[in-house]
């Protein structure tokens, strides 16, 4: 079949039916959207479980009345341990004042003396380190003399794990419903197209055109749409994404220790060609039974 | 008979590729027989009814007949949008029966089809609608644009290319058609009651627009059921009734010799 004229029947067939188009395009643009911004949120969610797993650290909780060359003796051997980046040692009253602080309960607890904070060590654990690896090093730092207790935050981790588990199922649901939705409007926009162009359907078959060559213009358009689509989608989202960029950065960086991050080229790239894809398919699926002439 | 490629599900045997010429044994076999055809509608509705006929390379040939006489019926058996439930049809000596659905196509490029409702899309320009049927024979722009232009000149629409079919009259949508049927040069012409939505005088300009394409050589089987038009041409006339052929005769000597016609001219000799 000649692109010339495969291309010059699909873009007649765009001038004809402009408005059922830019209705179909737009619709379809709507729901890439949402599963753009779904899967840009899930991106940041595993930016900062990135973050925070690779930079971990854990508290050691001292024995009470251990003896401070017992202390300095301990951080000597807790920061020569492989995976440990730096200890600060932190005493019953350093420990209180800090958290004295931080706390608003005013002036009830500023009675509490400094024998009810355990003296600790904060253990900075290096870059890259998991959190299977930090758990396991808690629990050999634990059975040092002079430990009370060690604090690993496996909790935190749990939670922010389950929560980007969550996210993206989410995610999950709705690439498949806009999934759903792209091959439902593009399926059809085609089928109303087909129905107000079946003489011309017709004629074709009738002067000898090959399932192919009246196949060939709808599925440019159906992928025409979807790509279209996708990439309004994409160019919407990046113009909110970095037009809010500075103040998610400010009201959230301070929290989560990461910057907000656009969608990697890659995954633009995915989510633009799934759209000419899923819009092919649905285009190809719809013309199936109007093709007996 | 089909050949081993064509069985095999495989590219469409060439005979019927647009373009192909007849070897020496294909032109020495008429162009379309129909042998022992039946075609039902409903176990007790026999549209066609072992109807048996030939038609010779180059001839000119009106089928004609009472509505539901089965001349629709034949005609759409041999462009394939039926097919029959026994018997045989040959185009060029080939069963178009037998034909699987990838090579109906390919026998559509080899035949021009006219229809009653001109089957012409309304919003393309005229040249467009005629440009379809070489567009599907993949052919360069330029020879496209020639051979439109050439089509057009022969009915008579020559300088129109730009204008909407929809803004045409009746008679001249009819040409259009026309135009996209022989624009390709097919072995056969197929004409579906051509004259049936057009008054009397645009229905003669139209047949004599199939009579001068069938000067050049082109093979046309025309139906309608007008005897008017008909009797007076020097064609030969196939009646069908009740899907069988009740009678063949030749138009022109029919006309001048039956009765009616006979006290006419009679009359009309006297003064």
């Amino acid at each position: 079949m000649s692109i010339d004229s495969l291309i010059s029947r699909a873009m007649r067939g765009f001038r004809e039916e402009l408005r059922l188009y830019v209705v179909a395009v737009t619709s379809l643009a709507v729901a890439f959207l949402c599963l753009g911004a779904a899967l840009l949120a899930l991106q940041n969610l595993g930016a900062v479980a990135e973050r925070w797993g690779k930079s971990g650290h854990i508290t050691v909780y001292l024995r009470d009345g251990l003896e401070p060359a017992e202390i300095t003796r301990l951080a000597a051997v807790l920061e020569g341990l492989r995976e440990v980046d730096h200890v600060r040692v932190v005493s019953s009253e350093e420990a209180r004042a800090e958290f004295l602080a931080r706390t608003e309960l005013g002036e009830e607890v500023a009675e509490l003396g400094a024998e009810v904070f355990p003296a600790s060590i904060e253990v900075g654990i290096v870059s890259g380190v998991t959190v299977e690896a930090i758990e396991k090093l808690a629990a050999r730092i634990g059975a040092l003399e002079g430990v009370s207790d060690v604090e690993s935050y496996r909790g935190w981790f749990e939670q922010l794990a389950s929560l980007l588990s969550a996210g993206k199922v989410g995610a999950t649901v709705i690439a498949v419903l806009v999934g759903f939705c792209v091959f439902a409007v593009v399926g059809n926009t085609v089928r109303l197209s087909i129905a107000r162009r079946r003489r011309e359907i017709e004629v074709m078959k009738l002067c000898g055109a090959t399932h192919g060559f009246v196949r060939g213009p709808f599925i440019v358009e159906g992928i025409v749409q979807g790509l279209l689509a996708s990439a309004l989608a994409v160019a919407a989202l990046a113009a909110a994404f970095f037009a809010l960029r500075a103040e998610l950065n400010s009201a959230f960086s301070i929290f989560v220790g990461t910057e907000a991050v656009f969608l990697g080229p890659g995954l633009l790239a995915l989510l633009v060609f799934s759209g000419a894809f899923i819009g092919a398919t649905s285009s190809t699926l719809s013309l199936r039974r109007y093709l007996e002439i | 008979m089909v050949s081993n490629r064509e069985s095999r599900g495989g590219r469409p045997f060439a005979f019927f590729r647009a373009g192909a010429r007849v070897g020496a044994e294909g032109a020495e076999r008429p162009i379309l027989a129909f042998e022992d055809v039946y075609k039902f509608f409903g176990k007790d509705q026999p549209a066609l009814r072992g109807l048996n006929l030939t038609i010779e390379r180059g001839e000119f040939v009106f089928l004609t007949g009472p509505s539901g006489a089965g001349k629709g019926t034949l005609l759409k058996l041999v462009y394939r949008e039926l097919t029959v439930d026994s018997g045989r049809i040959l185009f060029c000596g080939r069963d178009i029966a037998r034909l699987t659905d990838r090579s109906i196509p390919f026998l559509r490029r080899n035949l021009g089809i006219v229809f009653q409702d001109f089957k012409v899309v309304p919003h393309w320009t005229v040249f467009e609608n005629v440009a379809i049927a070489l567009e599907i024979l993949e052919l360069p722009a330029r020879l496209v644009r020639s051979r439109v232009g050439e089509a057009l000149e022969r009915v008579g629409l020559s300088g129109r290319g730009d204008e909407r079919v929809g803004t045409l009259s009746g008679g001249e949508q009819q040409r259009v058609a026309v135009a996209r049927a022989i624009v390709s040069e097919p072995a056969l012409l197929l004409a579906d009651e051509p004259t049936g939505n057009l008054d009397p005088t645009l229905a003669v300009d139209v047949l004599t627009l199939f009579e001068e394409i069938h000067q050049t050589g082109t093979t046309v089987l025309f139906a309608t059921h007008d005897h008017g038009l008909i009797e007076r041409r020097d064609h030969r006339i196939l009646s069908l009734e009740q899907g069988r052929v009740y009678d063949v005769r030749r138009g022109l000597a029919s006309w001048s010799s039956s009765g009616v016609h006979a006290v006419r001219e009679a009359r009309r000799a006297a003064g």
